[in-house]
């Protein structure tokens, strides 16, 4: 009893600690008022504007124009340590046309199933994430390809920053961003959760003396109203030696901001594929469109389903062998 | 469709995103491996996973979901059709997950539905939710009947609810539950029409004065059926009544008995006092000298009364006196002789005596309805006499024919009563309850049938309930009814669930001759019931009257000055022999000008009271 209250102790004190490391890093940030933070936007990366939701008629245009598809990706593991686990991927672009059908894609990854690698850096957690990354991205884009192919949708929402993908599927990635075009077939990221850093960047560069490393995230942070959206002009981008172009938007009444990418070439569709995004919100939500959020519900692999079907389509023995790990059998 | 989830021998889910499942419904399971299922769905569900649109946590609101809808997308198609359906006949092994489901064609269904032909049988409804399969019904069972829904009649759409009649001889009896206001008195206004149809005779005991079958429903133009010469009602004492006559002791006994139990000393007084043909004055005179000679308090007494006697005939009936209180004073105490002459003086008040039984006996053999009316006191009393003197006479004649030995032909009947807990109460005997539980237990051999109505079916007889073949059940709220109807009937866990909400009319009917547990709806009855009149109605339409006959009386006397009023009274009174008093008059002519229907102005002289302009 007393241990535990120790530990505790200890634990609340590590907490305090970090708490007010942060306070420190920030309090300049912190101390500055809404109005400096918007007026430094405004300045040094690009306008801040109000927007408008689409109408229904604007809606169903798109509709006419073959909808609207959004892609995700979920991966699964089951199992223990490496190389015993597996880990199911699987993908699927889904179109707001309720008569086209949903496109699943599915891929697998085992360390025992791919040729057993001598590296022993392979066992490398970094490694690893690579990997799993590469396959979850390939997974998407296959669905997405395929989604071009036979829904011929009007735009593509893809779940997360597009800048991943010329990081881990740099071919598929070309081949999509092709195709879409050559089809007009707009390319749309949604970032839920951005991981940037423009403004600070661009505070230390204007203000050297402000001693910071501070993301957009919390620099955003109840900067926007709810409907306001910020166009990053192309120069500050990070993003636009990869050909992007982006904005940050605060799409409902959380207090967090959202990005949007859209590729270069398409650039002047990006306000209109930002008012989609906000017109397809929910006012009270975490920011993130409805549609994106029934997409990933629906790719979601849960543990219940994974493990069913290791169950039934797996010798149990095999299944035992290689893939029941100590702490599954715990409780 | 198909079958999903965890399947047994009984049970089956089935899933389906298009079709929506309605309790009740009859689906055919295609198991490869077992032919010939079929099921009843005993629950349906709806589920969309996206609705209540809790994503991760996310309050969706509706102009989103507009939106979706503009891009093509109803978030109400993602909806899923679950129904929980129970197998009619059991299977040899758990079906198989995934086999197809399909509706039955009408063919295929058939004999579960129909079991009688539309001339043989009561056709009491529709059975529920079968639309679908009445599309390929034939002819015959097609516009039958119409059924009453909140926005009217409407024409029969579904497979017809016919009872087999000819089955009671097998399964007989029946029970209608339901709580008041549930559509029992209703639906045994329907039954009862469609006993009338067949010429069944029957005895139905009305202590509401409802069942009366002259006056056509108002929501026909033209009644399909004229029930005129196919029933009777008849009032106890009054049309008929208890022939003093054939009594028995037994009989007299039970008459008196009816109201509340004798005791052993009154029973007593009828034994030794009664004598078989003893008319009901004779009967009545005897005990009524009786009693008058032991307020005398002793012989001595009654001798003096004989010798102080002022004329002869005075002599002559203190002698008689004295001789009964000779014979019978130290058998029969006081107490109870006066307790009976009570009991037989209210009997006669009532008119039991004064009437027979022989007009129903006739109704009967010619296939009529006779609906017995009477307050409950009485009709517990008369029906005790009434039932068993018919019952006995159906049962001679039937045990002669088996003895071959000739007996007076008497027809097999039926037997009606609402509120049947008052005639054959649990937990105490009463008189009336002795000859329905005869019935009940051996009235099948002779052709004799109850059909009893309640809607306390806790308070009816266990050992009557029990016989009960057939049960209709509508909507009950109580509790231990519900308890009961769990109990007694082989309606199941999710039926019994419902029966607190079914609608008025809407009916389950538990039958042993179609082994399982019927949803139906009591058709339209074509017939109206007297009573359907709403009393709030009633005192409207009162008032409008009253107000009008008024108006018609002082219409010559207008204007009025509120000095004439003593004058106008009287004029009223010999013209009309109406009284008023001043206070009364003036009050219902401030009424009348503040209604609209007078005008009145105020001058130096008091008020005045002037017809409209």
């Amino acid at each position: 009893m007393f241990l535990i209250y120790r530990i505790h102790g200890d634990l609340k004190e590590k907490i305090r600690e970090l708490n007010q490391v942060l306070l420190d890093k920030y309090s300049q940030i912190f101390s500055k008022d809404r109005e400096f933070l918007r007026d430094f936007i405004g300045k040094h990366i690009g306008p801040i504007d109000t927007m408008k939701k689409l109408d229904k008629k604007h809606l169903a245009l798109y509709q006419a124009r073959g909808g609207i598809v959004g892609v995700d990706g979920s991966t699964n593991t089951m199992g223990g340590a490496f190389p015993h686990f597996v880990q199911l991927f699987q993908g699927l672009a889904k179109s707001t046309l309720i008569e086209k059908d949903d496109i699943f894609m599915s891929d697998l990854y085992s360390p025992l199933f791919t040729e057993a690698s001598t590296n022993p850096l392979e066992k490398d957690e970094e490694v690893q994430t690579a990997k799993r990354n590469k396959l979850l991205s390939d997974i998407e884009l296959k669905v997405a390809l395929e989604s071009v192919k036979r829904h011929k949708p009007y735009g593509i929402l893809m779940d997360g920053s597009l800048i991943r993908y010329n990081i881990y599927s740099a071919d598929l990635w070309k081949q999509l961003r092709q195709t879409c075009e050559e089809e007009g077939i707009l390319l749309v990221g949604v970032i839920k959760d951005i991981k940037t850093s423009t403004i600070g960047d661009m505070l230390k560069e204007v203000y050297p003396n402000l001693s910071i490393n501070a993301y957009d995230r919390e620099l955003l942070f109840g900067i926007l109203d709810y409907g306001e959206i910020i166009y990053i002009r192309d120069q500050v981008s990070k993003k636009y030696e990869y050909d992007y172009s982006s904005v940050f938007m605060r799409s409902s009444q959380a207090p967090t901001v959202i990005g949007v990418d859209i590729i270069d070439s398409q650039k002047s569709h990006i306000e209109e594929m930002s008012r989609l995004v906000y017109t397809l919100t929910p006012e009270n939500s975490r920011g993130v469109p409805l549609w994106l959020d029934l997409v990933d519900k629906e790719v979601q692999i849960s543990d219940t389903i994974m493990e069913g079907l290791m169950e039934k389509y797996m010798d149990r023995g095999i299944y035992e062998r290689f893939f029941i790990s100590e702490r599954v059998k715990r409780n | 469709m198909k079958v999903v989830g965890i399947t047994t021998q009984q049970e089956i889910f089935v899933g389906s995103r298009t079709r929506n499942f309605r309790i009740n419904e009859f689906l055919i399971i295609e198991d490869p491996s077992q032919n010939g299922l079929m099921g009843e769905v005993v629950e349906a569900k709806t589920f969309n996973r996206y609705i209540p649109l809790n994503i991760a946590g996310d309050f969706v609101d509706s102009s989103v979901l507009e939106s979706l809808r503009s891009l093509g997308y109803n978030i109400d198609e993602e909806t899923i059709f679950i129904a929980k359906v129970r197998l009619l006949n059991e299977a040899l092994y758990p079906v198989l997950t995934g086999s197809d489901i399909r509706l039955p064609e009408f063919s295929e269904v058939k004999d579960l539905m129909i079991k009688s032909r539309k001339d043989e049988g009561l056709v009491l409804g529709v059975i529920r939710n079968t639309d679908d399969m009445a599309r390929a019904m034939e002819d015959e069972y097609k516009d039958l009947l119409y059924t009453y829904e909140e926005n009217g009649l409407q024409a029969q759409r579904e497979i017809p609810y016919i009872m087999d009649v000819k089955s009671m001889h097998q399964y007989p009896h029946i029970g209608v539950f339901g709580g008041s206001g549930s559509g029992k008195s209703f639906g045994l206004r329907v039954v009862l029409e469609e006993l009338m149809k067949q010429a069944i005779p029957t005895i139905v005991l009305d202590p509401h004065f409802e069942m009366d079958f002259s006056q056509g429903a108002a929501y026909f133009k033209e009644p399909s059926f004229d029930f005129e010469d196919r029933f009777k009602c008849l009032q106890v004492g009054f049309h008929v009544g208890v022939k003093f006559q054939d009594l028995s002791a037994q009989d007299l006994k039970n008459l008196l008995g009816a109201a509340s139990n004798l005791t052993d000393a009154m029973n007593n007084v009828v034994d030794i006092i009664f004598r078989r043909r003893d008319s009901f004055y004779s009967f009545y005179n005897k005990l009524n000298m009786l009693m008058e000679a032991q307020e005398e308090g002793n012989i001595e007494k009654i001798e003096a009364r004989i010798r102080e006697a002022a004329s002869e005939e005075e002599r002559k009936a203190w002698l008689e006196r004295k001789e009964l209180y000779l014979s019978y004073d130290k058998t029969c105490p006081h107490s109870s002789v006066r307790g009976i002459v009570w009991r037989l003086k209210r009997l006669d008040n009532d008119g039991i005596f004064s009437k027979d039984i022989r007009e129903i006996e006739e109704g009967l053999q010619r296939g009529k309805l006779m609906v017995i009316q009477g307050n409950t006191r009485i009709l517990q009393v008369f029906s005790t006499y009434l039932l068993s003197n018919l019952y006995h006479k159906r049962r001679d004649y039937k045990d002669a024919q088996y003895r071959k030995t000739s007996a007076e032909y008497f027809p097999p009947f039926i037997v009606v009563t609402d509120e049947a807990h008052n005639f054959a109460p649990k937990g105490y005997d009463s008189p009336s309850k002795s000859i329905i539980k005869e019935i009940s237990q051996e009235g099948r051999k002779y052709g004799s049938f109850l059909i009893l109505a309640t809607q306390r079916p806790t308070l009816l007889d266990e050992t009557i309930t029990a016989q009960l073949n057939t049960k209709f059940i509508f909507r009950t709220v109580r509790a231990s009814d519900i308890q009961t109807i769990k109990e007694e009937t082989d309606l199941t866990l999710e039926e019994t669930r419902r029966l607190p909400y079914l609608r008025t009319g809407d009916v389950f009917v538990s039958s042993a001759a179609m082994g399982r547990t019927i949803f139906a709806r009591i058709r339209a009855a074509i017939s109206a019931s007297p009573h359907t009149e709403n009393p709030f109605d009633e005192l409207k339409k009162r008032d409008r009257e009253d107000d009008k006959v008024f108006m018609e009386i002082i219409e010559s006397k207008l204007p009025i000055n509120d000095t004439d009023l003593l004058d106008l009274i009287l004029e009223i009174e010999k013209e009309f022999s109406i009284t008023f008093t001043i206070d009364s008059l003036e009050d219902r002519l401030k009424e009348m000008a503040k209604k609209g229907l007078l005008s009145r102005e105020d001058t130096i002289f008091g008020y005045r009271y002037k017809k409209l302009n």
